[in-house]
């Protein structure tokens, strides 16, 4: 069994590349990356692109990062299948980061909202540890017996 | 009729407790007979982290999930080929759902859900605890024993009733393998094979006995201070030449395990118990069986206890359990297959004894 390869795949959406995140480029993840910043204004402001928390007044300010990532799969059923091991584990640090799977076709796509670019970053490198094994897995041990 | 359970177990629970140093991980294949028909539980068992571990240091939860990732496909592979069976023969996957650290379970539970999806077979979320249990009874012969449960990351006296492993005593903070291996550290005693091993040992050379803080607080225990305590004074003791690191070993030992009887015995006494159970890493101490069958035979009890095959965490006992659980009707849906850190003993509904 295969992973389709981002080349065949083409790309779809623009990769916002702000505040230096970069898109993965692994094969057969296509991924966005953007960072939405609804500020809470305060009297004056000394912040840098990563959202720095202090200023001069001791009000941080609130950025919410997001993160998109789509991951094709040869069928709907391996895409469903890698969806349902991967959802069931709770975040570490859940109310800092969220993330939620969802399937369309046989893409799965997941997004991120943290508000910590920190802990987003370990969270998105945990879970692509873990695809990285459920894709393993579905190879050495697929395909999926039918029903 | 085959009934078949594929299991893994992670070293979760296992905080402090390096096996082994070598590059590879070994795996244990385990079957048996058992009543009606023929029954082929098969474990797959992790025995000792990859490369990435210290000699004087703890389990890292990152490391630790990264040797999983990298041989549990392997192991599945080579459990199937020795016990000559396929994906088709196995009736349900059973893993371990917790306690233990998050990485490492996550590693192992995402297999365990994507192999039931690809064979289409039920899962079977276990508690690690329970899995102990359950091998102890099954390789002992237990009946109903008072269960002293001690390893690197629990500590607890448990008895069975009425549907639920109730937990009689426990530490009150940390588990008395942390403790051993922690001053193991203090001492700088190497990690190879283990820390508790090789304090068993110098405990055998030790002399005197060290008056240590024993902490037993009605039916639980506390080793923090203990902990503490011998941290501060071990330099100090072994500087001025009061005594040697083999008389706190020895000190160390007498006191934790002294504690450890005294807290079973009363829940025995509680129960009107006449079996006692080791499990647990920490129960391959042969000073801790001994200690314990000196306290049983005074109550004529009898006591039981495995060797270090099936006393150190193993993929076998998370089959065991999960046996006996998909035997009652038990099943994990998929999305309460979640694996949590915290899973008390006495969470699960043990609908597999009367």
């Amino acid at each position: 069994m295969q992973v389709a390869d981002a080349g065949a795949g083409g790309v779809a959406g623009g990769a916002d590349s702000r505040d230096g995140h970069r898109g993965l480029g692994s094969p057969g993840a296509l991924a966005a990356a953007a960072s939405e910043a609804p500020r809470v204004p305060g009297p004056s402001q000394v912040s840098g692109p990563g959202g720095d928390a202090s200023s001069t007044t001791g009000r941080p300010e609130t950025r919410v990062h997001v993160f998109a990532l789509c991951v094709p799969f040869p069928s709907n059923v391996e895409a469903e299948i890698a969806c349902a091991s991967l959802a069931p584990d709770r975040e570490p640090h859940g109310s800092v980061v969220k993330k939620e799977l969802t399937v369309t076709g046989s893409i799965l796509a997941i997004r991120w909202r943290a508000e910590n670019p920190r802990l987003l970053r370990i969270s998105i490198i945990n879970f692509l540890d873990q695809l990285s094994l459920v894709m393993r897995t579905m190879q050495r041990f697929g395909p999926p017996v039918s029903r | 009729m085959y009934l078949l359970l594929l299991a893994w177990l992670t070293l979760g629970s296992h905080c402090h407790w390096p096996c082994f140093w070598h590059m590879e991980a070994r795996s244990a294949i385990w079957r048996h007979l058992c009543g009606l028909g023929v029954c082929h539980p098969v474990g797959c068992a992790v025995f000792g982290p990859g490369p990435l571990l210290g000699l004087y240091e703890g389990f890292l939860p990152g490391d630790t999930a990264r040797h999983h990732r990298a041989v549990i496909l392997d192991l599945l592979e080579e459990a199937l080929t020795e016990a000559g069976l396929t994906s088709q023969d196995i009736d349900c996957i059973a893993y371990t759902k917790g306690p233990g650290m998050g990485a490492p379970l996550v590693s192992v539970a995402v297999v365990a859900r994507t192999v039931a999806q690809l064979w289409n077979k039920p899962l079977l979320g276990v508690n690690h605890c329970i899995g102990h249990i359950e091998m102890g009874r099954l390789i002992t012969g237990a009946t109903s024993p008072t269960v002293l449960y001690v390893s690197g990351g629990n500590t607890q006296v448990i008895a069975y009733s009425e549907h639920r492993y109730r937990i009689f005593g426990e530490t009150i903070d940390i588990a008395v393998g942390n403790c051993l291996d922690r001053f193991a550290r203090v001492l700088k005693i190497s990690n190879d094979p283990s820390p508790g091993y090789n304090i068993e040992q110098m405990a055998k050379r030790g002399k005197k006995l060290v008056e240590l803080p024993y902490t037993v607080k009605g039916m639980d225990v506390s080793f923090s201070g203990i902990l503490s305590f011998i941290e501060d004074a071990a330099q100090r003791m072994l500087a001025t030449g009061e005594c040697t690191p083999e008389d706190l070993c020895f000190s160390l030992q007498e006191t934790v395990f002294a504690m450890l009887v005294e807290i079973t015995e009363r829940a025995m006494a509680h129960c009107g118990s006449q079996e006692a159970l080791i499990v647990g890493g920490v129960g391959c101490n042969l000073r801790l069986q001994e200690m314990m069958e000196t306290m049983c035979q005074e109550r004529g009890a009898r006591l039981f206890a495995t060797d270090e095959r099936f006393c150190i965490d193993n993929g076998a006992m998370i089959a065991q359990a999960g046996w006996e659980m998909f035997q009652a009707g038990h099943r994990t849906p998929l999305s309460d297959s979640g694996i949590t850190q915290r899973y008390r003993t006495d969470e699960v509904e043990v609908t597999w004894r009367d």
